[in-house]
C-alpha cells in the first residue's frame, strides 16, 4: 500500500505544486470537452432542457467513487490518508443554496468560470470578479457569523458510517441512482425537444 | 459534422457527456492517488482574498480568523498553495481545448431577452452570492459535490443537494436572463 | 453475447460496465482494511537491538532550544496530564486518534508518554503500519524531569561532572525546571513543582508550522 504517493513522501511539497498545475489542466480540459465553458449549457439543465450538468457530474462521482472504492480494496490506496472535509451540516445546507442561488444568478460555478473566461467569455470574467468580491464581503463578516458556521459540526463522516450501512452497497447504491438519473435525464430531454418542435 | 475545405473556424460539437465525466472522475481519481486529496476552485480565491487582505492591511487580515486561516505562519506566499496551481491548471486546459475545438471566442453569454449590460450585472451579482456560499459549505461544486461526492461525504451530498434545491428554486425567477 | 454487446450504443455499454462494477461492490469488502497491518517482524527487532528506535532527552532538548521544526513531537498522556505540563512543542495525541492526527510517513515523529512503556507500544504500531520515522524518547517524561528539568549535581561530583552540571543547568533554566544541588535535594526527588507552562518558547517556529497551513487540504 503506497499510495496516496505524497501521503506516503514520495515527492516534496513543491514537486507537489507541479501536479496540481497538471491535474488543473486535466481538469479544466474535460469541462472544456463537456461543453462548460458556456453559461448558457451550465443553466440549461434548471430549465430541464439539456441536462449535461448532471450527467457529467454524476459520472464523474461515480467514475472516481468505483475507481478509489476498488484501489482501496485491493490495498493499493490507505484510503484513511484521503482528506475528507468535515461536516457542519446547517452550514453547509445554508451555504449550498447560496450556491444553487449563484449558479443559476450568475451562470457558473468557480471552476466552469475559469474554463469559460480562457476561452473569452467576458461574463465569466465579471463572474470572477463578483467571487472575489463576495470572498472578501465573507472575509470581512466573518467574525459575526463564525459560530454559524460551526453549528452542528459532525465530525469527517461518510453516508455509510452515517446510516449503518456497508461501503460497497452505497457505492452499488449511488450507481444504481446514477444510472436511474441518467434514464429519466435522458427521456426529459426527449421530452423537452419535442415540445420544443410543437 | 462537415468538412470545410479552406479550414474555417467552425466550433466542433461538444463530446459526449458521459465520455467526459468519465475524464473527469480520471482526473479527480488521479489527484486521489497522487495527492490523496481531491480537486477544487474556491480555495484558491480564498487565498488570493487573503493575500490581497494582508498586503493592504496586515494586522487586521491576520487578526481575522478567516483570512488567517490562509495566511498559514507568514512564511510563504499564501499564492505558493495547492489550489492556486490547480486553478492556474484550469484556465490553461480549459484553454487548450476550446482552442482544439475552435470554441475561443471573445462573447458574453446570455439569453434572448437581457441585454449585455444587465447580464453582466447578474453574473457580478451571482458571483459575490456564489462566493459567500462557498465558504460558508467549505466548498464549491467541484470540493464539495464532485470531490466529496466521490467520498461519499456526508457534508458534501447534503451541499450537493441543497445546489441543485437552490438553483431550481431560483431558476423560475431568471428565465428571463437565460430563455 | 457478442452480438448483444454489438447492439448497445455506446452510452448502454458505459452503463453496463457501471452497473457490474457496482453490483460487484456489494461482496468486495471494506476499502478502509487498513486495521490489518503486516509487520516484518526481523526488521523490527533489529532497529530495536541497535536501538534506532529512540531519541534522548538531551538531544530533544538541543532541537527545541535551537528551534527546529523538522518533527512533530507527540504526547501519548490524556488531555488532563498535557494540561498541566507538557514538552513544548508537544501536541497531545492519544493513540486512539493517529488517525486525525495527518501524520505523514515520512516525517520525524518523537513519540512519548510517562515512562516509556505507552510510547514502545506506539512505536510498535506505528512502524508496523509503515510510519518510517517515528522514535520513542528513551525515559520519557520521568527522564525528561531527571534530567532536563531537575538535573542534579550530587555534592561528591568530579570536576568534569561539575562542567557538565554547568550546562545541565543553562538548559533547565531554558526551560523553566529548577536544578538540584546537594544529596538532600536530589533526594527530594519527584515532589518538585512542575514549571509552569509559560515557558521560553522555542527560538524558531513552532512545530504546526512544519504542516504549513491549516487550510492545506481543504477547497
Amino acid at each position: 500500500m503506497s499510495a496516496p504517493f505524497f501521503k506516503f513522501g514520495m515527492f516534496s511539497e513543491e514537486v507537489g505544486l507541479i501536479f496540481a498545475f497538471a491535474i488543473g489542466i486535466g481538469f479544466g480540459f474535460f469541462l472544456e470537452r463537456a461543453g462548460f465553458n458556456s453559461a448558457k449549457k451550465l443553466t440549461a439543465q434548471f430549465y430541464f432542457t439539456d441536462l449535461t450538468v448532471f450527467k457529467v457530474m454524476f459520472t464523474a462521482i461515480v467514475t472516481a467513487m468505483i475507481g478509489l472504492y476498488y484501489l482501496s480494496v485491493i490495498g493499493l490506496v490507505d484510503l484513511s490518508l484521503v482528506y475528507l472535509t468535515s461536516t457542519n451540516l446547517i452550514p453547509q445546507v445554508v451555504g449550498g443554496l447560496l450556491l444553487g442561488f449563484g449558479f443559476v444568478i450568475g451562470g457558473y460555478c468557480p471552476g466552469t468560470s475559469c474554463v469559460a473566461a480562457a476561452t473569452g467569455r467576458l461574463d465569466a470574467v465579471v463572474y470572477l470578479a463578483g467571487i472575489i468580491a463576495g470572498i472578501f464581503f465573507y472575509g470581512e463578516i466573518y467574525p459575526l457569523i463564525e459560530s454559524f458556521t460551526q453549528l452542528t459540526p459532525m465530525g469527517t463522516l461518510t453516508i455509510p458510517e452515517y446510516i449503518g450501512l456497508p461501503y460497497g452497497l452505497v457505492v452499488f447504491l449511488v450507481v444504481l441512482m446514477a444510472l436511474g438519473g441518467f434514464a429519466g435525464a435522458e427521456w426529459v430531454e426527449k421530452y423537452m425537444a419535442a415540445r420544443k418542435e410543437e | 459534422m462537415t468538412h470545410h475545405p479552406h479550414g474555417s473556424k467552425e466550433p466542433q460539437p461538444y463530446w459526449n457527456p458521459y465520455v467526459a465525466g468519465i475524464g473527469l472522475g480520471l482526473v479527480l481519481l488521479a489527484a486521489f492517488v497522487i495527492m490523496g486529496r481531491g480537486l477544487g476552485a474556491s480555495g484558491a480565491f480564498s487565498s488570493l482574498v487573503s493575500g490581497a487582505v494582508n498586503t493592504v492591511a496586515p494586522q487586521h487580515a491576520q487578526g481575522n480568523a478567516f483570512y488567517s486561516d490562509y495566511l498559514g505562519d507568514g512564511t510563504q506566499s499564501p499564492l505558493n498553495d495547492w489550489l492556486v496551481f490547480e486553478v492556474l491548471g484550469v484556465f490553461v486546459g480549459g484553454f487548450i481545448s476550446g482552442i482544439l475545438a475552435h470554441r475561443v471566442n471573445k462573447t458574453v453569454e446570455r439569453g434572448p431577452r437581457i441585454s449585455v449590460t444587465g447580464r453582466m450585472a447578474y453574473a457580478f451579482v451571482g458571483g459575490a452570492i456564489l462566493g459567500v456560499g462557498a465558504k460558508m459549505a467549505k466548498g464549491c461544486m467541484s470540493g464539495q459535490a464532485l470531490t466529496g461526492g466521490a467520498l461519499l461525504n456526508l457534508g458534501s451530498w447534503a451541499t450537493m443537494l441543497s445546489i441543485f434545491a437552490g438553483a431550481y428554486a431560483l431558476a423560475y425567477f431568471m428565465r428571463r436572463q437565460w430563455i | 453475447m457478442k452480438d448483444f454487446m454489438r447492439t448497445l450504443t455506446l452510452n448502454k455499454k458505459l452503463a453496463l460496465v457501471a452497473f457490474v462494477l457496482g453490483f460487484i461492490a456489494l461482496f468486495a469488502g471494506n476499502p478502509y482494511g487498513s486495521a490489518t497491518v503486516k509487520m516484518d517482524t526481523s526488521e523490527l527487532a533489529t532497529i530495536v537491538q541497535n536501538e534506532l528506535d529512540h531519541v534522548d532527552v538531551g538531544e530533544l532538548a538541543g532541537w527545541i532550544i535551537l528551534g527546529k521544526a523538522d518533527y512533530r513531537l507527540l504526547d501519548l498522556r490524556t488531555g488532563k496530564e498535557y494540561e498541566e505540563y507538557h514538552i513544548p512543542g508537544a501536541e497531545n495525541v492519544p493513540l486512539t486518534e493517529f488517525g486525525n492526527a495527518g501524520l505523514m510517513k515520512n516525517e520525524k515523529i518523537v513519540l512519548y508518554s510517562e515512562g516509556g512503556i505507552h510510547s514502545a507500544q506506539a512505536w510498535m504500531l506505528l512502524r508496523a503500519q509503515g510510519y518510517k520515522g517515528v522514535y520513542m524518547l528513551r525515559g520519557g517524561l520521568e527522564e525528561w524531569k531527571d534530567n532536563i528539568l531537575f538535573p542534579s549535581l550530587a555534592s561528591n561530583a568530579t570536576p568534569q561532572e561539575k562542567a557538565e552540571f554547568e550546562k545541565a543547568v543553562h538548559v533547565s533554566r531554558f526551560f523553566g525546571g529548577t536544578p538540584r544541588t546537594g544529596d538532600a535535594a536530589i533526594a527530594e526527588g519527584p515532589k518538585m513543582d512542575m514549571p509552569k507552562l509559560q515557558m521560553p518558547a522555542p527560538a524558531g517556529k513552532t512545530p504546526t508550522a512544519a504542516t504549513g497551513k491549516k487550510k492545506k487540504e481543504g477547497c
